[in-house]
C-alpha cells in the first residue's frame, strides 16, 4: 500500500475530529447575544485604538534570518543521508566532508554579519532605555 | 520546512516504487544499479544505497511493509482484494485508531494529569471528588467546555478566526502518521518519515499566527508575534540536531532509525546499554530537548501564552469548543515532541534492557512519551519563564551555533572512525 494513502487518511481524521467536536458543541451550547459580551478583552477597560498596531521591527529581522537558515537545513538533509554510506563505500573524507564544511562556513558569515549589526539583539525603545537610566541614577 | 515537505513528497512519488523494490533485494553492489534506475532523481538513488548499507548494520533488516498498521487491519478484515478502495478503508480505520489513542492520552493528560502533577509539586491534592482519583473530571470538563457559549469578538477576521483552531490539532495529529509506536502500530513508514514529521509539526505556527491576528485583540496579536519569533528561532537548532542523528543512521525512515538503535553499545557483564542516540551523543540529546521545549511552547519557553504578561496570548479571545481545540492541539503537540524524542534518541519502542522485552513495545513507547510530558510539567513548576529578548538571544546566539557545532563535530567524528 502506498504510505501516502495512510497519511492522507490521518489528515482526513485530523480535520474531521475538530469539525465533529464543533458540531457537537453547536448542538449543546446556548446562544445569548448581549451587548458588551463580544467586546474585545482589554483587562476590563473599554478597548482603545486599533489592534493593527505598529510593532517591533525585530520580528521582521529574525524572520529574514530564518529564511537563510531554513534553506540551509533543507540542503543539509540529503548530505546527512548519504554521508555514512559514501564513507563506507570508500569515498575519501575530504571529498565528502570538506564541501559541506565550506557550505556551512559560507552560511555562517551572514549570521556573523547579522550579529555584529545587531539583528539578533533585541531592539529596546530609546524612550524606555532613557527612563530606566533616569530611574537608576 | 515547507520546502522539505514539498521536496519529500515529490521524491516519494518519483522514486518510491523503484527505491523500495531495490532495497529489498539489494546488496552494496546494487547501489549503482539503483542510481541508474533513478537517473532523474539522484537523492532517491542515494537513499536506496543508504538503506542497503544499513540493512547489514542493523539487526532488524529493512521494513517489510510501508504501512504496517493498515496492512494488519486489511489482513484481519479481508480487505486485500478490493484494490485502492480496500486500501483506503483500511487506512481510514488505522488513522481512526491512531487518532483515538492520541485523543485518549490528551484527555487523561489535559484535565486530570496536568492538575495532579502541578498539585503534587505545590503540595496540594487537586481534583479528587468525581470518580476514582477524580478521574471522571475528564468527562465533566469535556461536557462543561463543549456546552459553553461561543463568543465571537467584535471585528474578528472571520474565516481565519474559525480555521485556526482546526489547524493546530490537525498539524499535531498529522505528525503521528509516521511515528512507530511499537507492537506494529505505525500508520505509514515512508522513506522521508523524519522530515515529514517535522514539516507536519511546524504547520502549527501557522495556526497560532492566524489565531493571534484574526482575534482583533492586542494581547492575541502580541502572542501570535511571539510564537512566530520563537518557532523561527528554535526550528533550525531542532532540525539540525536531528540531522546529526541522521548522520549515524543514514536514513530518514522512522522504522530504520529505531532499528539502528537496537544494537548494544556497551556490554558490561549482565548489563547491556543499548546504542540509543541519547547515550551515543548526549550533547545532541540535550540540545534537542531544549529546542523541542521551545518548539512546543512549554516552560521555560511558554512566552506565546505567558499568562502573567499577555493574559493568554493568541487564545485570549477563544471560548467554548475553540478553546478545547487549542488545548487539544497543544497537548497532542507535547506528545508529538515526546514521540520524536523517543524515536530519535530513546530507541523508539524498545525496552531499555533486553530482559524487559516481555512488556509490549507500545507500553514502552507510552512510558517514554509520558516521561517527556512529566518533564514538561516539572519544568512548568520549577523553571521561571525567559523574557522575549532572552529567548531570541538564547536561540540565535546560543542554540544555533551549538547545533551547527554538534553537526560538524558529529560528521568529523563519524568520518574519522569509519
Amino acid at each position: 500500500m502506498n504510505p501516502w494513502i495512510a497519511i492522507g487518511a490521518l489528515a482526513v481524521m485530523g480535520v474531521g475530529i475538530p469539525l465533529g467536536m464543533m458540531a457537537v458543541s453547536a448542538i449543546l451550547r446556548p446562544s445569548v447575544p448581549e451587548q458588551g459580551k463580544s467586546a474585545i478583552y482589554e483587562s476590563g477597560e473599554i478597548p482603545t485604538g486599533t489592534t493593527r498596531i505598529r510593532f517591533n521591527i525585530q520580528y521582521y529581522m529574525v524572520a529574514l534570518l530564518f529564511v537563510i537558515f531554513d534553506i540551509e537545513t533543507v540542503l543539509i538533509f540529503p548530505w546527512t543521508v548519504i554521508y555514512r554510506s559514501a564513507l563506507e563505500s570508500g569515498v575519501g573524507l575530504g571529498k565528502v566532508l570538506f564541501p559541506m564544511l565550506l557550505f556551512i562556513g559560507i552560511l555562517t558569515m551572514p549570521l556573523v554579519w547579522a550579529w555584529r549589526n545587531g539583528a539578533v539583539e533585541w531592539v529596546k525603545s530609546p524612550r524606555a532605555t532613557s527612563r530606566k537610566v533616569e530611574g537608576e541614577s | 520546512m515547507s520546502g522539505v515537505d514539498l521536496a519529500s513528497v515529490l521524491l516519494q512519488q518519483n522514486g518510491s516504487g523503484n527505491a523500495t523494490g531495490n532495497a529489498t533485494n539489494a546488496t552494496a553492489g546494487n547501489a549503482t544499479n539503483a542510481t541508474a534506475g533513478n537517473a532523474t532523481n539522484a537523492t532517491a538513488g542515494n537513499a536506496t544505497n543508504a538503506t542497503a548499507g544499513n540493512a547489514t548494520n542493523a539487526t532488524a533488516a529493512g521494513p517489510t511493509s510501508e504501512t504496517p498498521l493498515p496492512d494488519l487491519i486489511s489482513g484481519l478484515l479481508g480487505l486485500d482484494g478490493f484494490g485502492i478502495w480496500g486500501d483506503a478503508v483500511a487506512a481510514l480505520l488505522g488513522a481512526f485508531l491512531i487518532a483515538n489513542v492520541m485523543l485518549t492520552m490528551t484527555a487523561v493528560a489535559g484535565p486530570w494529569a496536568k492538575r495532579k502533577i502541578t498539585a503534587a509539586f505545590t503540595d496540594r491534592i487537586a481534583v479528587n471528588r468525581i470518580g476514582p482519583f477524580g478521574l471522571l473530571i475528564i468527562v465533566a470538563d469535556a461536557v462543561r467546555l463543549l456546552s459553553k457559549e461561543l463568543i465571537v469578538p467584535e471585528g474578528a477576521d472571520r474565516p481565519a478566526w474559525d480555521l485556526a483552531p482546526i489547524i493546530l490539532p490537525f498539524s499535531a495529529l498529522l505528525g503521528f502518521a509516521v511515528i512507530p509506536m511499537g507492537s506494529g502500530i505505525q500508520l505509514a513508514d515512508p522513506e522521508t518519515g523524519l522530515v515529514f514529521a517535522f514539516a507536519a509539526a511546524s504547520i502549527a505556527s501557522l495556526g497560532l499566527v492566524m489565531a493571534g491576528y484574526a482575534s482583533n485583540n492586542k494581547y492575541s496579536m502580541l502572542g501570535g508575534l511571539r510564537s512566530i519569533a520563537q518557532n523561527l528561532a528554535y526550528e533550525i537548532p531542532l532540525v539540525v540536531t536531528a540531522a546529526s542523528v541522521v548522520i549515524f543512521t543514514g536514513t530518514l525512515r522512522m522504522s530504520e532509525i529505531v532499528a539502528v538503535q537496537s544494537q548494544p553499545l556497551i556490554e558490561a557483564g549482565a548489563l547491556t546499554i543499548p546504542s540509543w542516540f541519547a547515550f551515543v551523543n548526549p550533547f545532541a540529546f540535550v540540545l534537542f530537548l531544549v529546542a523541542n521545549m521551545a518548539e512546543i511552547g512549554r516552560n521555560p519557553f511558554d512566552i506565546p501564552e505567558a499568562p502573567t504578561e499577555i493574559v493568554a496570548g493568541y487564545q485570549t479571545e477563544y471560548s467554548s469548543v475553540y478553546f478545547v481545540l487549542f488545548y487539544l492541539g497543544e497537548f497532542i503537540h507535547i506528545f508529538l515532541g515526546g514521540a520524536l524524542m523517543a524515536v530519535l534518541f530513546l530507541g523508539g519502542a524498545a525496552p531499555p534492557v533486553p530482559a524487559l522485552g516481555f512488556i509490549p513495545g507500545f507500553v514502552w513507547f507510552v512510558i517514554k512519551i509520558w516521561a517527556f510530558f512529566l518533564f514538561t510539567q516539572w519544568c512548568r513548576s520549577a523553571v521561571p519563564r525567559v523574557r522575549i529578548d532572552q529567548l531570541i538571544e538564547i536561540g540565535w546566539k546560543g542554540m544555533l551555533e551549538l547545533a551547527f557545532a554538534n553537526l560538524v563535530l558529529t560528521a568529523i567524528i563519524v568520518g574519522v572512525i569509519i
